[in-house]
């Protein structure tokens, strides 16, 4: 922790240099605009998405892209099937948060389908043979519903756009979620690691397209990518349109996974 | 509503300027047909076999002219920066901005193959305008809705807004174009410059 000092003053000075100046108030369009926008901290978000573009090129992007020619898309589709079933008991904990019983439903009887037909949720058995469709569900859209508000728009790197509700409920989540209770030892540790580590490479893989076509086409990625986001939760929350399916995660880009966006409409969420 | 255009009228009789035409309000039947029609024309020529595809793109493109609102799309994504641009960057952004949409959306419509496409349940009104929702589905991947905002313009239904679950085109870009200007220094100049390099490489890669 030698480091920390020295971060948490980095942090401080950027923090200080990272705040927008609010328009005059002489200037009401600007200001609705800035309202809007709801990126009080935009230098320190554009820092800090200069540092994910960085690592993402070197890193996650050519990871992605050989996940994707390496592994068949059968295979694919397992991961992304097994990672959404280890969702499940979030998304039922949230779905009930939510008092929609018949999403939780839904939920429950996937998770049983799933993990004993589905082969450990392998294979989506319940969508396939029972016609019972995977939904998104988090802590963050539980907040909302609750009535909290977003917060100030974040731009992290690796993690992708967020705000403090929607960080929150990840955090939430993540410890409300029996596998972070279940077990001990080496091996569980690994499984742990091997888990967070497909997520990346899973949910990577799953922006590839949109998050290629929205740089080759975007003028400002940045705020293309900040106005679809918002927008994308606000439906998320609504319980609006296609349900996203259940691999999706509560915030950054990991809400695109799965969702097939239509063209000309530059999105993260896929 | 009524007080919206009694003070409207009184605007208008006081001679003055709105900041956008009054639109004309939309019957939510003839935008569903509208969208029936544009929507089977589109779902054709995609699916075309005997079209190459430029010849796709082409149909698409022609499709796409006729069914969107090119001008005020335009002007709505341009917001308030309309007002600071001169006429002359005025029409070259109206320009710029119609080619740009059009390479943009035919050349990644011409990837659907094999799309089909149904109307949803819901259509919602507003004052102006009605948003038709449908449902676009293509082999080997998930259902996506697809909101086709349609707006009267001079008497006829045509396309102003597209909403992909959720997420509006026209939202998104006016952010995205905003953001241009803005870190140009405020200048319109600055977004048609960078609207300009894109078309560019747009046609280099066709």
């Amino acid at each position: 922790m030698r480091f920390g000092p020295l971060l948490a003053t980095a942090l401080i000075v950027i923090g200080l240099a990272g705040c927008a100046t609010r328009p005059p108030a002489s200037d009401p369009e600007a200001v609705a605009e800035y309202d809007a926008n709801n990126d009080p901290l935009e230098p320190l978000n554009r820092g800090l998405y200069d540092v994910n573009t960085a690592i993402d090129t070197v890193l996650l992007r050519p990871a992605a892209v050989v996940y994707r020619a390496a592994v068949p898309p059968p295979v694919r589709q397992g991961v992304r099937n097994a990672l959404g079933n280890l969702r499940a008991p979030t998304i039922l904990m949230n779905d009930i948060l939510q008092g929609d019983m018949d999403r939780a439903g839904r939920t429950a009887a996937r998770f049983l389908i799933n993990s004993t037909l589905g082969i450990g949720g392998l294979v989506d058995v319940a969508a396939w043979k029972f016609g019972i469709r995977g939904h998104g569900e988090d802590f963050g859209q539980t907040l909302a519903r609750w009535g909290v508000g977003e917060g100030p728009y974040l731009f992290l790197p690796v993690l992708g756009p967020s705000n403090p509700r929607d960080l929150l409920g990840a955090g939430v989540d993540v410890v409300a979620s029996p596998w972070f209770w279940l077990g001990q030892g080496e091996v569980v540790e690994m499984l742990r690691w091997v888990r967070t580590g497909m997520t990346v490479l899973d949910t990577r893989e799953g922006v590839l397209d949109t998050l290629d076509t929205l740089y080759a086409t975007s003028l400002d990625p940045y705020s293309t990518l900040r106005s679809a986001y918002r927008q994308r939760r606000e439906a998320e929350i609504r319980n609006a349109g296609q349900t996203a399916p259940d691999a999706a995660t509560g915030t950054g880009f990991g809400v695109g996974v799965g969702v097939t966006v239509p063209p000309g409409t530059t999105l993260p969420a896929r | 509503m009524a007080s919206i255009r009694r003070r409207t009228a009184m605007l208008a009789g006081l001679g003055l300027a709105l900041p956008q035409p009054a639109l004309a309000q939309m019957d939510a039947t003839r935008a569903v047909n509208f969208i029936q029609t544009t929507g089977n024309a589109l779902v054709e020529a995609l699916n075309s076999t005997t079209l190459n595809a430029a010849q796709r793109r082409e149909r698409v493109a022609n499709i796409l002219r006729q069914a969107v609102d090119m001008e005020g799309t335009g002007r709505f994504i341009l917001g308030r920066w309309w007002r600071v641009a001169s006429p002359a960057e005025q029409q070259e952004y109206l320009r710029l901005f119609e080619e740009t949409l059009i390479r943009n959306l035919a050349a990644r419509l011409g990837e659907y193959q094999g799309v089909r496409f149904s109307l949803g349940r819901s259509q919602q009104r507003t004052e102006e305008d009605v948003l038709v929702t449908t449902v676009v589905e293509r082999p080997g991947t998930p259902p996506i809705n697809l909101d086709w905002r349609v707006a009267d313009v001079n008497g006829q239904p045509r396309v102003v807004d597209l909403v992909a679950e959720g997420t509006s085109l026209r939202l998104t870009q006016r952010s995205e174009y905003s953001a241009v200007v803005q870190r140009g220094g405020n200048q319109v100049s600055a977004l048609l410059t960078a609207m300009r390099a894109q078309l560019q490489q747009m046609q280099a890669r066709q």
